[in-house]
């Protein structure tokens, strides 16, 4: 077996059972704890419509913060919206995802899911030095920070290495690309990564929370 | 208004209660001698008790991003990364990961238990160098609310016995003598006789049932009178039936603030308790920020079932009689410019942002906002107990000075707060940093444009 062989066959199918494993197993065990539900009387009634609206009024900092942590939140949009650009409309992978699922979908051109991923990476490697070199940053992170936006910019720089046939052979490199997509795959559950499935129904918590009490939050 | 305390009066009572604020370190009782493996296993007893699926949302959705520390004044005022407020959670979220997380299996292998050095040092981090203000809930992209689980570290500590000494004398104190700063009943009676006199009209006390509930504080009985007699005041002119109970006076809750869950819930019980017995609609409690959410969000919590008043803030109750047009105010003669300080309890807390400006409003006053205001205010800077904590008072100061820097702005001719420990954090800081903006008293505010023709009879003039 080749290393390509491994890579897109045990190496790939078996990330994916533990990505789909991890993930079901961490989401069940966080929301099926118990919850407390207050007794005192609410100021606001609408609380589901609420916790919705805090859940997209976070998407972008309130104004009076707006000097102090825009620029993070923009970075932030750029590399996931980048990187979910290039997952699913790069034709190689829509042809992928069409092989897997049986039907696909229109993709971009090449040139610009190429610029698009070298915009990505740009924003992760800055946010990578960030981290690094801002004392807060520095301070507050753990392995878990690092090594999770490493493994999270391994498949974009692969990827762009791959498709310019960069140095190696063209098999290796697309070996290697899918391993780091593996890597991501099972690292994916276990690390703060996990944030995909937390962050939404956190904002929703807090919403629930602050407009029960009269505070648009 | 009747003037109930003169401006030498307040300075020299002042001046007093800073003394026995002082001292209170040098009269706490010896600490009982616990091992250090019982404050462990008595802290994790609290977290992971604390913590529910909504609170382990929360946990597992930081990406420690540091937005947090772009909204603390504690970091802000002093840029030392370790008051960034996620920070404050670190030893609670390692507990959850190690021994509640669904992925405790693997973490418990990675992650090292806590210690009760881990304890001590957390102590500065959630009690000094945070008053639970809430502000960083406000900038979290992930909505995590940082406040209230600072709140259950304070818990936590408070288990392992190791609050900071001035609020443990005050949290024992209060869990003995139901109230603070020693204004046990003869001298809240004595302050009752000497607003009435002052007054000039019988205030009501110990009514068997009244429609209203009015709350004072320790606080406003040795120092701010001018809030509580602004209250009565109010009250007696709008003919409210209210009364003041003597088994239910204290509206402070230092259970609350120190952490201590057995003396917060029993405070809150105890007023709760009355407030049903006597048939109140309404709990008017004091300018004292944290006694609203012990009563507003505590009542029905410390009796198991919901309660049949509501609990409101003096700004609250009085603002919405002015919006309402049950309460008219005289328009000020003076065009003063003023700024207003949300209490975080009341107002991120609670939710009660337009009444004190609809007061404003009414007695012609010019609110000039500063930038952060409402949900986004600043605290004072020695909030949840703070402004007690000796040891504090470098990060109080810091906190004070952004505060300040906000109001300054503003160009106010005064600030007008309607939270007595607020109130109290901006005086001390004044004196601290040579600054005059005078502070004021929402309520004494309230009382001084009562209308004179529509006095209520037997008023003095």
């Amino acid at each position: 077996m080749s290393l390509l062989d491994f890579a897109r066959g045990p190496a790939l199918q078996w990330a994916g059972i533990i990505f789909v494993l991890g993930m079901v197993w961490r989401t069940l065990g966080i929301f099926m704890l118990m919850r407390s539900s207050p007794l005192s009387a609410n100021r606001d009634n609408h609380l589901f419509e609420h916790g919705v609206r805090t859940v997209w009024s976070r998407f972008v900092p309130a104004p009076v913060f707006e000097k102090k942590v825009s620029f993070q939140y923009v970075a932030g949009w750029i590399w996931h919206l980048g990187f979910l650009v290039v997952l699913l409309f790069y034709k190689v992978h829509v042809m992928f995802f069409e092989g897997l699922l049986g039907f696909g979908w229109p993709a971009l051109p090449n040139s610009i899911v190429l610029a698009i991923a070298g915009v990505t990476l740009g924003v992760l490697l800055w946010l990578l030095g960030r981290r690094i070199f801002n004392p807060v940053l520095r301070y507050i992170s753990t392995f878990n920070d690092y090594s999770s936006v490493i493994i999270t910019t391994l498949p974009i720089l692969t990827g762009l290495l791959t498709f310019t046939h960069f140095g190696i052979a063209y098999e290796t490199l697309l070996a290697i690309h899918m391993l780091s997509i593996a890597l991501l795959l099972v690292w994916f559950p276990f690390s703060k990564l996990f944030h995909v499935i937390t962050l939404l129904p956190s904002r929703y918590v807090l919403g629930v929370k602050f407009w029960r009490r009269g505070v648009q939050a | 208004m009747t003037e109930v305390v003169t401006k030498e009066e307040l300075d020299e009572a002042f001046a007093m209660f800073y003394g026995m604020a002082a001292s209170i370190k040098d009269l706490v009782s010896e600490p009982v001698e616990v091992s250090d493996e019982e404050r462990v296993a008595a802290a994790k007893r609290v977290f992971l008790k604390g913590i529910d699926a909504n609170l382990a949302t929360q946990l597992e959705a930081c990406v420690h991003c540091g937005a947090c520390a772009q909204a603390c004044q504690f970091y802000l005022g002093t840029e030392d990364p370790k008051y960034t407020p996620i920070h404050k959670l670190d030893l609670m979220k390692r507990v959850y990961d190690r021994e509640m997380s669904p992925l405790s299996w693997i973490k418990k292998h990675v992650l090292k238990d806590i210690t009760a050095d881990d304890l001590r040092a957390q102590q500065e981090l959630v009690y000094d160098a945070c008053t639970m203000c809430g502000r960083c809930n406000m900038v979290c992209p992930a909505g995590i609310n940082i406040a209230d689980l600072v709140a259950l570290n304070r818990s936590a500590l408070s288990a392992a016995r190791l609050m900071p000494d001035e609020l443990r004398y005050m949290q024992e104190a209060q869990a003995e003598d139901g109230t603070i700063f020693g204004a046990d009943e003869d001298l809240f009676m004595f302050r009752v006789q000497d607003l009435q006199d002052k007054l000039g009209f019988e205030i009501p006390v110990d009514k068997p049932k009244a429609e209203v509930l009015l709350l004072t504080s320790g606080l406003d009985i040795h120092l701010f009178r001018d809030a509580t007699g602004g209250a009565i005041e109010t009250l007696h002119h709008m003919g409210i039936d209210y009364t003041l109970r003597t088994d239910a006076y204290e509206g402070a809750n230092f259970g609350l603030l120190a952490g201590h869950e057995p003396t917060k819930k029993m405070l809150t019980e105890k007023l709760t308790k009355v407030a049903i017995e006597i048939g109140a609609k309404i709990v008017i409690v004091p300018e004292c920020g944290h006694s609203f959410p012990a009563m507003r969000w505590g009542a029905a919590e410390s009796v198991g079932h919901s309660v049949p008043f509501t609990a409101m803030t003096v700004s609250e109750y009085f603002g919405k009689a002015v919006m309402e047009g049950r309460l008219k105010l005289e328009k000020s003669k003076e065009k003063r410019v003023v700024a207003l300080h949300d209490p975080c309890k009341v107002g991120r807390g609670g939710g009660v942002f337009e009444e004190p400006r609809a007061i404003l409003e009414a007695i012609g006053w010019e609110l000039h906002e500063t930038e952060s205001n409402r949900a986004y205010n600043f605290c004072c800077g020695g909030g949840a107990g703070n402004f007690l904590i000796e040891r504090a008072d470098k990060l109080k100061r810091a906190g004070y000075r952004i505060k300040m820097a906000e109001i300054e702005k503003t160009e106010a001719q005064s600030l007008v707060v309607s939270c007595g420990s607020c109130r109290m954090n901006f005086e001390v800081g004044k004196v601290k940093a040579g600054d005059t903006l005078p502070v004021e008293s929402l309520a004494a505010i309230i009382a001084a444009h009562l209308p004179k023709k529509e006095k209520a009879e037997g008023e003095a003039a």
